[in-house]
């Protein structure tokens, strides 16, 4: 269990003061799918999961919060609700059904409901067959950029979701909205982490 | 702070007008109101006072619905300048509405606008580079376009004068072909920079890789703070440490008790009075209230933009300039140029892994021209020049999406800073071409039924030639130096990327070839004063605005001389 599972059982049972403990575990355990936890703008119930599944496994929660703790994956929904244009939309859907199929074909089920180490396959395999980013120079990539395919590009968006999170843009990587000066050499220790913004 | 005077209602007769707000145009406003003129400054959108009219100024990504990201609505009203690369949340607000203001694109051309008091001044990149006799010599030495009617030696003067106000730091080098400005102390390179400095200036004796020179200030100047790092310059910054019309211009010229500016004031024409045989005043239309007001005054000064003030003239039509005022040689229009850009090289450079820097420096490296500089620079490939800009920095999130890494593995990397990068990209000179133009289009009509323009324009075999020699160098400098992985890349666009655009009503010496004179003044309506790119007799390869700054300075000055005169 990670941390956020821990709030969000928490939070459901604040919600759900009739049952037990034991009631509601047994209540989740009866249930084929875990429960979607948000109310997704875009996606469908299935396709949030798994967005979930996909953030969950690239960006677990470890002595750093998750991709999850910040919300990473409700922010994509919001991405594909609200910068997306309609053929954008129908793409991620087409997307993220060829995603699912192939999960299928290599281990059995859609990505969301595999186990960890079945979804590490799949990330192996997506990862094998996905196109790289050029270099960018000013924010625009250099030469021809070719297709990087669908697992490349979400997995940017998801980093970048991630990095651009208040909590890990203030709390994690090091935060100084105004540096008031420039040191163009800066010793950097082995641990030490990248400026925020 | 500033509390301009908006109200130009009551009077409708000044001295001087002067035709937009932006880089140019605040400093026509500084220099005439400085000088005593009552001065009516009209500009086409809404007003935007320094601090106050920042809206994101100091907004962190979390703060931006979508973190920075446009809706499609968004999109579509940038539909054209979003291929810029420059308009996200931050700055959507300093862009043109493209569907309000469209044009034609005969060619491919990007036009990148800014419609509201400032203009560009708010969202340039800074860096700032004297011109030198190489590039005003460069028409009359190989025959293309006509020659300049000044020399280094007329501008350089007003060249220091607008430095000591706008405040540009750099460092000097004596270099003939890149003249030093009267300069703040320098930005700082980088270690990385530092080591490539030392390996190219070795390596290519003639070649140096320099620190920007920028109108950054590095110190306090002029009652503005100094930088503070934070590169969120083109959303207005809060300490005015870089030179815009908000920050520095227009605020001089509004404590002088001479300024009025209107704002939503889009200019229709210039008024000529055949009789008098000059400009006596501006028609314009309120973009609020679609009512056309006409305002009279004893000189006018054109700094729209290049292209808008083109467009103004274009339909400034009399009896006596039946095709634009002063279009008496037929080039009003022509000679459109702008620099290529985004070709070069970069790649990885290794050693400096327990490196790293403090602060987000809004300026990069640059490699001033060394080509076609003199005889044993000569090259027999091409004509003209190019310089380089860059930098050296860590590698961030689009390293760590490339890595074949993911959970906590990935996680270690994201946090970390990826290996040394370092570009170059080179700017290239653009030869003055007649058939590069632009033209009055009355099919496609803006939001006010104003004919809009038609851009015809394309680079040419010179630019290929410079273009290749460009990758070609950039490639091989960075691999002589050591840097791993090098790619070379052409992103070469079609013109108006550089967002360098200039001429369509150049300066020259011969009436019959050109539409201004030595001054900026319309050869046969001496007192309309072209100021902005629109003047420009031929393109450097170095970034213009602070030349327009300059030749602003220096025409004002000429100006007010003029009337005392009674010349005008």
């Amino acid at each position: 269990m990670n941390r956020r599972n821990a709030l969000r059982n928490t939070g459901l049972l604040v919600g759900a003061s009739a049952l037990t403990p034991s009631l509601l575990a047994l209540f989740q355990s009866c249930q084929s799918k875990p429960r979607l936890e948000w109310q997704p703008l875009f996606l469908t119930e299935d396709e949030a999961r798994f967005v979930t599944a996909f953030v969950d496994t690239l960006l677990p929660a470890t002595d750093t919060p998750g991709g999850l703790d910040v919300k990473v994956d409700i922010f994509l929904d919001k991405v594909f609700a609200e910068a997306y244009d309609a053929e954008a939309q129908q793409q991620v859907r087409e997307d993220i059904a060829a995603f699912n199929a192939e999960a299928t074909r290599q281990s059995g089920a859609p990505f969301a409901d595999l186990k960890a180490e079945d979804r590490a396959a799949v990330f192996r395999t997506a990862e094998a067959n996905s196109g790289k980013f050029n270099g960018q120079v000013w924010g625009t990539a250099v030469g021809v950029q070719e297709p990087v395919g669908f697992y490349r590009s979400l997995k940017l968006m998801a980093l970048s979701a991630y990095l651009s999170s208040e909590v890990v843009g203030t709390q994690v990587l090091r935060y100084d909205p105004v540096p008031g000066g420039y040191d163009g050499c800066l010793p950097l220790g082995p641990e030490e982490r990248i400026w925020s913004l | 702070m500033a509390n301009f005077n908006i109200d130009a209602q009551k009077d409708l007769t000044y001295d001087a007008i002067v035709i937009g707000s932006g880089i140019s145009g605040g400093w026509a406003a500084k220099e005439l109101c400085e000088k005593g003129l009552k001065t009516l400054v009209l500009e086409r959108g809404r007003l935007v006072e320094h601090v106050v009219d920042y809206p994101t100024m100091n907004l962190d990504p979390w703060d931006m619905a979508l973190r920075g990201g446009l809706t499609p609505e968004e999109k579509r009203k940038h539909y054209k300048g979003i291929r810029s690369g420059f308009i996200g949340k931050d700055t959507e607000h300093f862009h043109a509405n493209d569907e309000e203001n469209p044009y034609t694109e005969v060619k491919p051309f990007l036009w990148v606008r800014a419609h509201q008091m400032g203009g560009r001044s708010i969202l340039w990149g800074k860096q700032t580079y004297r011109w030198s006799d190489l590039d005003f010599e460069a028409n009359a030495r190989d025959g293309h376009g006509v020659d300049w009617p000044i020399r280094y030696k007329d501008i350089a003067p007003w060249y220091t004068y607008v430095e000591k106000f706008a405040g540009i730091s750099g460092e000097p080098l004596g270099l003939p072909q890149l003249p030093d400005s009267h300069f703040l102390p320098p930005m700082e390179l980088n270690c990385v920079e530092k080591h490539l400095k030392e390996r190219i200036e070795k390596l290519y004796p003639g070649r140096n890789l320099i620190i920007g020179r920028c109108a950054h200030l590095t110190v306090p100047h002029n009652g503005r703070g100094q930088c503070q790092y934070r590169n969120r310059c083109s959303r207005g910054c809060p300490y005015g440490a870089y030179f815009s019309s908000n920050a520095a211009t227009l605020p001089a010229a509004n404590a002088t008790g001479n300024l009025t500016i209107r704002p939503f004031s889009i200019v229709q024409s210039i008024i000529y009075d055949d009789a008098k045989g000059k400009a006596t005043g501006v028609r314009i239309i309120d973009a609020e209230t679609n009512e056309a007001i006409d305002y009279s005054a004893r000189i006018i000064f054109c700094n729209a933009s290049t292209l808008s003030t083109t467009q103004i003239l274009l339909n400034s039509r009399s009896s006596r300039f039946e095709n634009g005022l002063g279009n008496d040689s037929g080039e009003l229009g022509h000679n459109l140029m702008d620099h290529t850009y985004r070709i070069g090289a970069m790649g990885r450079v290794e050693g400096f892994e327990d490196k790293y820097y403090k602060g987000r420096r809004p300026n990069g490296i640059y490699i001033p021209r060394y080509v076609n500089i003199d005889e044993a620079t000569k090259s027999d490939k091409f004509l003209r020049g190019f310089g380089f800009q860059g930098g050296a920095g860590r590698a961030g999130v689009m390293n760590a999406a490339n890595e074949e890494a993911f959970g906590a593995a990935l996680k270690e990397q994201l946090l970390q800073p990826g290996p040394w990068e370092f570009f170059i990209t080179g700017f290239a000179e653009c030869l003055p071409y007649h058939d590069n133009k632009v033209a009055l289009n009355a099919d496609v009509t803006d939001k006010w039924g104003q004919p809009t323009l038609a851009i015809d324009c394309e680079y040419k075999e010179n630019e290929m030639a410079l273009n290749r020699q460009i990758q070609a160098d950039a490639v091989e400098m960075l691999e002589k130096c050591g840097v791993k992985e090098v790619v070379g890349f052409n992103n070469h666009h079609e013109p108006g990327y550089g967002i360098h655009e200039m001429g369509t009503a150049r300066m020259g010496r011969d009436p019959k070839t050109s539409v201004l004179n030595a001054f900026n003044q319309v050869h046969a309506a001496r007192n309309v004063f072209v100021t902005d790119g629109a003047c420009m007799t031929s393109s450097s390869c170095v970034n213009p605005s602070l030349t327009y700054m300059a030749i602003t300075a220096r025409a004002a000055d000429h100006a007010v001389s003029e009337l005392n005169k009674l010349n005008i």
